[in-house]
């Protein structure tokens, strides 16, 4: 959307949106404000204040909570007839990373399409230069190298699958590259399915299918991403085939990913299964331990750090899932270094990623704290209740009222009702005495410890 | 006649300066950078219900100055359905909270997933938080789960005894008022020792005490929380 705007200015010299933002945050609670004011964009002009929302959603709220009582707040700024204020779903500056699509030669081809743009950007880090090859993926990249040298002719389609996050996308996109390199002029785009989806959608409601078609169908590469995502979409499905089997017809390249063999993939028309299988499928293994080392020393280099081997592997070892999840553990290494200004090194690794690697996913309440406790020191949970006061029951028992200080939220006085409804003070005195016992006593400390270790996981 | 107390008394507001940093001390400068420089990519809070997340990306919210940002509580958007967060990911800067409250959602992930992608398209900014961390949240849609994992992952510790203490002087300074450490230890003491349950506790005794003019003493204390049911 564009609009010209011409901003009323008050006598501090600040827009009239301003001044009300200013005053709604502090008649606001700071959720609301953050949640539905914040995100507003205004249009003013002479006689009006129009505010963009994002959605019908917050247009709904707002016209419903906020609206009257911003008029009131205008008629405070504004001397003489205040401007009417209108809320409406819309975005005053949005831009985008959306490519044009690449190439335009426009010999023998289709034009593309006015308002129609086919596909996003593709990710300048994402080049074979920065692939890093084992044998998880060698196939598939010898593959996808014959394909970015042949392209339309060596395999057509080229099928790409293996589970999230082990590298089919870079591998799709480096192609892509590879094609523009050769041929500046050539039309690539890479779209991911969920996309094209709903770009589909959007074409249909404003009728806009036959430019939608024409864009696809006049590209010399498709790159189409997670095929899983058309699963049970049946117009996408039905689309999808017809531009597929005209690129196909027109020796344009198609490579498509998914998360799974083509023949495993449910809610997906058999013609399609089948048309997938007339190129060549590869698939992409989760990297071995090495690979991922290398992965790790590659994007940390793309990022401009030297990544010691010893720390790639430190965190290659621990975190074996997938790419992605490694791609996390280093973007907080980095920014933990950059933070502190300290080197990388194997200690300072550890130390950066040990929230992140024993983040608690227990929920600990104080009737697994004494279940725990008493199962440690071979007492009984009604014990720890009871009246009892020899020191075999209360020590374990001030052990436990202790811990449940610690490790959960729960006030004195809950912790001391857990506990056979003791006064808050014993509490606070069974506490104390542990305190000074785990410096006195060596054993106390050690208990302590064990079972901090083993409720915390 | 009782004292209206609306619009009189100081505000406190979920910034940066009105969170006590303590030992998130990395967290705290790694999301000072997000929110001023607004780099594109994610980042991933985790930590227990009352450790301050929400504050945090309110705080970020506040402090993008300039810029078309927006606090997204999902788990209060919930009712309301995806449609809730539509355009979020046309904003420079969205902050999603309680993220583990749409894990298992279809409609939701599918939602998240789609966000996830626009946003970073457009070279967008991200910021989530969760009780865990992206990997220990059972999403269903393996392709949003290990996009999430890519993010920036902090933890946010909670405050320990001694913090909340200077965290509850610090929320009475902002709203104008003294704390005696003796009164927050009172506080601390008798009521549930989370930082929200007790900032609760201290704007009601600010109220309080406001239109009853008295200062926030023990005796007061007893009197205006002892009395409620």
């Amino acid at each position: 959307m564009t609009a010209v705007t011409h901003e009323i200015t008050s006598v501090d010299g600040s827009s009239l949106w301003a001044r009300c933002v200013r005053a709604l945050e502090d008649e606001l609670p700071g959720e609301h404000f953050n949640t539905w004011v914040r995100p507003l964009q205004a249009v003013e002009s002479k006689g009006a204040l129009k505010l963009l929302a994002p959605n019908r959603f917050a247009v709904d709220w707002v016209n419903a909570h906020l609206l009257s009582r911003l008029g009131e707040i205008v008629r405070r700024f504004v001397e003489g007839d205040a401007p009417i204020v209108t809320v409406e779903v819309g975005s005053r500056l949005i831009e985008t990373g959306r490519a044009e699509p690449v190439g335009s030669n426009g010999v023998a081809r289709p034009k593309r399409s006015e308002g129609i743009v086919v596909g996003v950007r593709l990710n300048p880090d994402f080049t074979f230069a920065g692939y890093v090859e084992g044998k998880s993926n060698q196939l598939a990249k010898a593959a996808a190298v014959q394909v970015a040298e042949n392209p339309g002719r060596a395999y057509n389609p080229l099928f790409i699958y293996g589970g999230v996050g082990l590298g089919k996308t870079h591998l799709m996109q480096a192609v892509g590259h590879a094609i523009k390199a050769r041929d500046s002029e050539a039309r690539v785009a890479y779209i991911h399915s969920e996309r094209f989806v709903s770009d589909m959608v959007i074409a249909l409601q404003h009728n806009k299918m036959n430019e939608f078609k024409t864009a696809y169908r006049s590209l010399d590469a498709l790159l189409i991403d997670d095929i899983q995502f058309f699963a049970n979409k049946d117009r996408s499905q039905e689309e999808f085939f017809h531009t597929f089997n005209a690129l196909l017809e027109g020796q344009q390249q198609v490579i498509v990913t998914c998360d799974r063999y083509p023949k495993e993939v449910s809610g997906l028309e058999e013609r399609l299964k089948s048309r997938f299988g007339w190129g060549l499928t590869v698939a992409i293994e989760p990297p071995d331990v090495e690979t991922c080392a290398a992965i790790l020393i590659g994007k940390a280099q793309a990022a401009n750090v030297q990544l010691p081997e010893d720390v790639a592997f430190f965190v290659a070892k621990r975190i074996r899932s997938n790419v992605r999840e490694l791609e996390g553990a280093l973007k907080r290494v980095i920014a933990n270094s950059r933070f502190t200004g300290r080197p990388i090194t194997l200690e300072f690794t550890k130390e950066a990623l040990k929230d992140l690697l024993t983040l608690q996913a227990k929920l600990i309440t104080i009737e697994n704290i004494q279940k725990t406790v008493a199962d440690y020191y071979k007492v009984r949970v009604a014990d720890l209740l009871s009246k009892r006061r020899s020191r075999s029951i209360a020590r374990p028992r001030q052990v436990a009222m202790a811990l449940a200080k610690e490790l959960t939220t729960h006030s004195l006085p809950e912790i001391g009702d857990a506990f056979g409804g003791r006064d808050h003070t014993t509490v606070l005195h069974a506490c104390g005495r542990i305190k000074d016992l785990r410096v006195a006593e060596q054993r106390v400390g050690e208990d302590y410890q064990n079972l901090l270790r083993t409720l915390t996981g | 006649m009782r004292q209206l107390t609306l619009g009189v008394q100081l505000k406190e507001r979920a910034t940066f300066a009105s969170f006590l940093t303590a030992r998130n001390v990395e967290v705290v400068a790694h999301l000072r950078h997000v929110a001023e420089a607004t780099p594109p990519g994610a980042t991933w809070i985790a930590g227990p219900h009352t450790a301050g997340k929400s504050h945090l990306l309110q705080a970020v919210c506040a402090a993008t100055a300039g810029k078309r940002a927006a606090y997204l509580p999902l788990e209060s958007l919930l009712p309301f359905g995806p449609a809730a967060i539509d355009g979020a990911d046309q904003l420079d800067v969205a902050c999603y909270d309680d993220v583990q409250a749409v894990a298992g959602l279809d409609d939701w992930e599918r939602k998240l997933f789609s966000h996830w992608q626009r946003a970073l398209e457009r070279g967008g900014t991200l910021v989530f938080a969760a009780r865990e961390n992206p990997a220990q949240i059972d999403f269903g849609l393996a392709d949003l789960k290990s996009r999430l994992a890519s993010s920036t992952v902090f933890a946010v510790r909670e405050l320990n005894d001694d913090e909340q203490i200077e965290a509850l002087e610090l929320r009475a300074r902002l709203r104008g008022f003294d704390l005696p450490v003796e009164t927050a230890r009172y506080l601390q003491r008798r009521y549930p020792r989370d930082m929200r349950s007790l900032c609760e506790v201290l704007d009601t005794l600010d109220d309080a005490a406001f239109t009853a003019q008295r200062r926030i003493t023990v005796p007061f204390i007893k009197e205006i929380l002892d009395r409620k049911p």
